[in-house]
């Protein structure tokens, strides 16, 4: 058994390596790149070689290719040689300014040693020539460049994403001369009243904490990088993205770690336990904060996307199990009688409309008939907005339940075993809820898990109906602004959601029927 | 000795001697079974699928023939911003009387939403029928194959769980961003993968009945794979098949009503339900004559497709036909 785990694990590895290198080749290299500027302003602001050169920024940014600006390069030449005040150096500024120059330039010493060290690395030259009016003079954004290039491929573009997914923070990653004292230990939070593991060095001062917020305890040692956003979200990491609290702040009479003990109370929104290094905070801050941890987040009240997403799904989940089931049993029951028929047609009607008419529908007669908000963020109380995005996402769980669980509950109707518990005389009631129903089961455990795990995921159609701040149009808006890295986070997720809940659901069958055996060696496997 | 005389008596009025035929006691006689025929009599049985039948064609006659007369054009009144968005009774007002052609108001560009929603079902027939029978044939043969050949299965079950892991509207998306958003290149981006699913379901239908002893026992005779799929296998299969095909023709519909409403559909220029539904969503409680017509015309048309495919498929299950 643990074999065959550890076997299906590396090939879970494998197929999701293999899943993100087929997403990175369809999205880096199957798609025109070019249309990653259709929405962006500073790309329309620009004009002639700016253009271009904010255009190898971005690729750059956005993992299609590596690029040197010779400009760069002769400032790291020259400061190396004169320290701060290489500015003043004669030769430096002509050797800024032999590009602009388009004839004379490649006689220049120092292009020379460029051009040289980018060939030797294998980077492409790519000479931006200055763009002049009639008259002689540069136009405006017409100044020249001298950049060198080099393609990404694939499989570089895959290990550096690999490289940086997990992060693990140490003593030694402030980057900070001044700081000296560097350390992990046990505190006393005065926060919680609790202890706390905390960090001098490490990017988070708490490392991990308890707080009144769910789950309660928290930690900051190890995150997951999936990427970061470009477009949509501009520069926020894909991980805070979907766990960063939304919703409005909540203020508590506080104390500022400095003035700890003293009776200077505050009311303020700051979480304490969030505070990361900043190598130069300001005055006032040094006031209230005894170290450099004086970047902060504010308390939020409302849920992240992923929580809403979450909880949105999972109740649906729970109404459909607690709903569908139990319409199963009964249509199996009472099968060709009217509510078999009404049960058939429901199912007929959700399995064939178009899921977005149906929740159309749901949203219109909600708001009309029953007043309920029809926008998630103009609900009050807040309760009131998760009620139609529930039932609207649980209605094709319960259809698809209901027409499984009565399609095995009839298949089973005629079994010896159904015969024998008959001819024992126990009543149809107990026949069909505890003896059919728990062997009908067995072709429903399976999915549990992935259920389960797909409420993660979110629902697209639903969020955008109701404007559910959820996960579940992530990637539908980053396929639409281009947001390559969004994309490829998303399947890193989806993927990786999809094959654990396989695993578990094979797992989870194994438990439920004890006849089944994942391995062949043993009774049941063939 | 009474007793039995009437016995006697009786089978002689009951029963009649026959000659002894030599010729037609060496041949082995049974009721002619046709199966087509079998299929077709225990689905007309049903009055329901008289009735979706009729609807069926009803609207296949209104959605392929209507155009023709009444051709649809989006842009006719694009030039009046007056007649953006009419009700029905103001647009009938406004066009000089009752007409067919506002009967369901005008649309966000001074469209006929009727015309519209007509024009529209044809395109979605068209896209449903051609993308099933492209997935559906090649699903199945490959499927079969997949099934057949031990060899073609774990090469095709690597390449199954890597293709069905990477998200399908990424897929869909990037195929319309390079080949364009055409009919035929939309075409072309549901049906690149869209035949695995279908294959894999048919791999494990065709595995159950490859081990079966008829066909080890063609096997023995030495019958070519080929022979054994198409003879042995696929028949066996009929049923599933049309239940397959129940549930995937009107998916498709669904597929690009949804595909539109979160942009990546097809073109501006060919009209489709789910064009007109996604046009109509936003304004969907000010303007409902926009949005609610596509709605119930796509959702009638998945329901009679699946309704009649559903009983179809029971129809064509031998163990109906008794």
């Amino acid at each position: 058994m643990r074999k065959y785990m550890l076997k299906r694990i590396l090939f879970s590895f494998f197929s999701l390596f293999v899943v993100v290198m087929t997403v990175m080749l369809l999205v880096f290299s199957l798609m025109d790149r070019s249309m990653i500027f259709q929405t962006d302003d500073t790309w329309n602001k620009r004009n002639l070689n700016e253009r271009t050169l904010y255009e190898y920024m971005q690729y750059q940014r956005y993992g299609y290719l590596n690029y040197q600006d010779y400009t760069d390069f002769v400032r790291a030449k020259y400061t190396e040689q004169y320290g701060e005040t290489y500015n003043s150096q004669p030769q430096f500024t002509a050797d800024i300014a032999a590009i602009q120059n388009e004839n004379t330039y490649l006689e220049n010493a120092t292009v020379q040693e460029f051009i040289a060290k980018c060939k030797a690395e294998g980077y492409e030259m790519r000479y931006l020539q200055p763009v002049r009016f009639k008259s002689g003079k540069v136009k405006p954004g017409g100044t020249g460049f001298l950049l060198a290039t080099r393609e990404k491929s694939v499989v570089l573009r895959l290990l550096d994403y690999l490289k940086g997914f997990f992060h693990v923070e140490t003593t030694r990653d402030v980057k900070d001369a001044n700081l000296t004292e560097r350390y992990i230990r046990f505190e006393k939070d005065p926060y919680s009243k609790l202890f706390a593991i905390v960090g001098s060095g490490t990017q988070h001062k708490y490392q991990l904490y308890f707080d009144g917020r769910f789950p309660f305890i928290h930690q900051n040692w190890f995150s997951i990088n999936l990427g970061t956003s470009f477009t949509t979200y501009r520069g926020q990491e894909i991980t805070t993205v979907i766990s960063k609290p939304s919703g409005d702040m909540v203020v508590s009479r506080t104390q500022y770690p400095a003035l700890l003990g003293t009776d200077q109370y505050e009311d303020t929104a700051i979480d304490f336990h969030s505070v990361t290094y900043n190598v130069n905070p300001s005055e006032a801050d040094r006031e209230k904060f005894p170290d450099n941890y004086t970047t902060y987040m504010f308390n939020r009240a409302g849920l992240s996307r992923l929580e809403t997403s979450f909880v949105i799904g999972l109740m649906a989940v729970l109404i459909a199990y607690a709903i569908g089931l139990p319409l199963g049993i009964l249509m199996a029951r009472r099968k060709d009688t009217l509510i078999d028929h009404l049960g058939n047609a429901f199912i007929i009607f959700i399995m064939a409309v178009p899921s977005l008419a149906y929740i159309f529908m749901f949203a219109a007669a909600g708001t009309k008939i029953f007043h309920l908000p029809y926008k998630f963020a103009n609900a009050s109380p807040k309760i009131l907005g998760y009620i139609l995005p529930i039932i609207s996402l649980s209605v094709r769980d319960i259809a698809n339940l209901m027409k499984w669980m009565r399609r095995y509950m009839i298949d089973q109707m005629n079994s010896d075993y159904v015969k024998f518990a008959r001819s024992e005389g126990l009543s149809e009631k107990e026949i069909y809820n505890i003896h059919i129903s728990k062997n009908a089961l067995i072709y429903l455990v399976h999915g549990i898990p992935g259920t389960i795990l797909s409420c993660l995921v979110g629902a697209i159609i639903t969020e955008r109906v109701y404007a559910v701040p959820g996960v579940g149009n992530l990637m539908t808006t980053a396929i639409n602004t281009h947001d390559n890295s969004i994309i490829v986070a998303c399947t890193v997720f989806y993927t990786s959601l999809s094959i654990l809940s396989l695993i578990l659901g094979d797992l989870l069958l194994a438990k439920y029927d004890p006849r089944i055996s994942l391995t062949s060696e043993g009774g049941g496997g063939r | 000795m009474n007793e039995q005389n009437k016995t006697l008596c009786n089978e002689e009025e009951l029963f009649r001697f026959v000659d002894n035929d030599q010729f037609t006691s060496e041949k082995i006689t049974a009721p002619r079974y046709s199966y087509w025929k079998s299929v077709f009599r225990v689905f007309f049985r049903k009055k329901i699928n008289i009735m979706v039948i009729a609807f069926l064609v009803l609207i296949l006659l209104v959605s392929f023939i209507m155009p023709i007369y009444w051709p649809y054009d989006q842009m006719e009144n694009v030039t009046n911003s007056a007649v953006y968005n009419l009700s029905p009774k103001v647009a009938m007002q406004r066009f000089g009387g009752f007409s067919f052609k506002w009967l369901l108001g005008s649309g966000g560009l001074g469209n006929s939403i009727l015309y519209g929603i007509v024009s529209s079902s044809r395109i979605s027939l068209l896209l449903a029928v051609i993308c099933a029978a492209i997935n559906m044939t090649i699903g199945i043969l490959m499927g079969a194959l997949w099934g057949y050949s031990k060899k073609v299965d774990a090469v095709m079950l690597v390449i199954y769980n890597i293709v069905a892991n990477v998200p399908y509207i990424l897929l869909i998306s990037v195929l319309v961003y390079i080949i364009g958003s055409g009919f035929w290149s939309f075409v072309f981006a549901l049906t690149i993968t869209g035949w695995l699913p279908i294959a894999y379901f048919f791999r494990t239908q065709v595995m159950i009945i490859r081990d079966r002893e008829y066909s080890l026992a063609s096997r023995c005779l030495g019958t070519p794979v080929s022979r054994v799929i198409t003879k042995n296998i696929l028949p066996f299969l009929t049923s599933v098949i049309v239940t397959l095909l129940a549930s995937e023709l009107p998916s498709y519909i669904s597929m690009e009503v949804f595909l539109s409403f979160i942009g990546i559909g097809l073109s501006a220029n060919v009209p489709s339900l789910g064009r007109m539904i996604s046009q109509g969503q936003g304004a969907f409680l000010t303007y409902p004559w926009e949005f609610w017509p596509p709605v119930a015309v796509a959702s009638a048309i998945t329901i009679i497709l699946y309704v009649l495919g559903q009983n179809l498929a029971d129809a064509s299950d031998p163990r109906t036909h008794m």
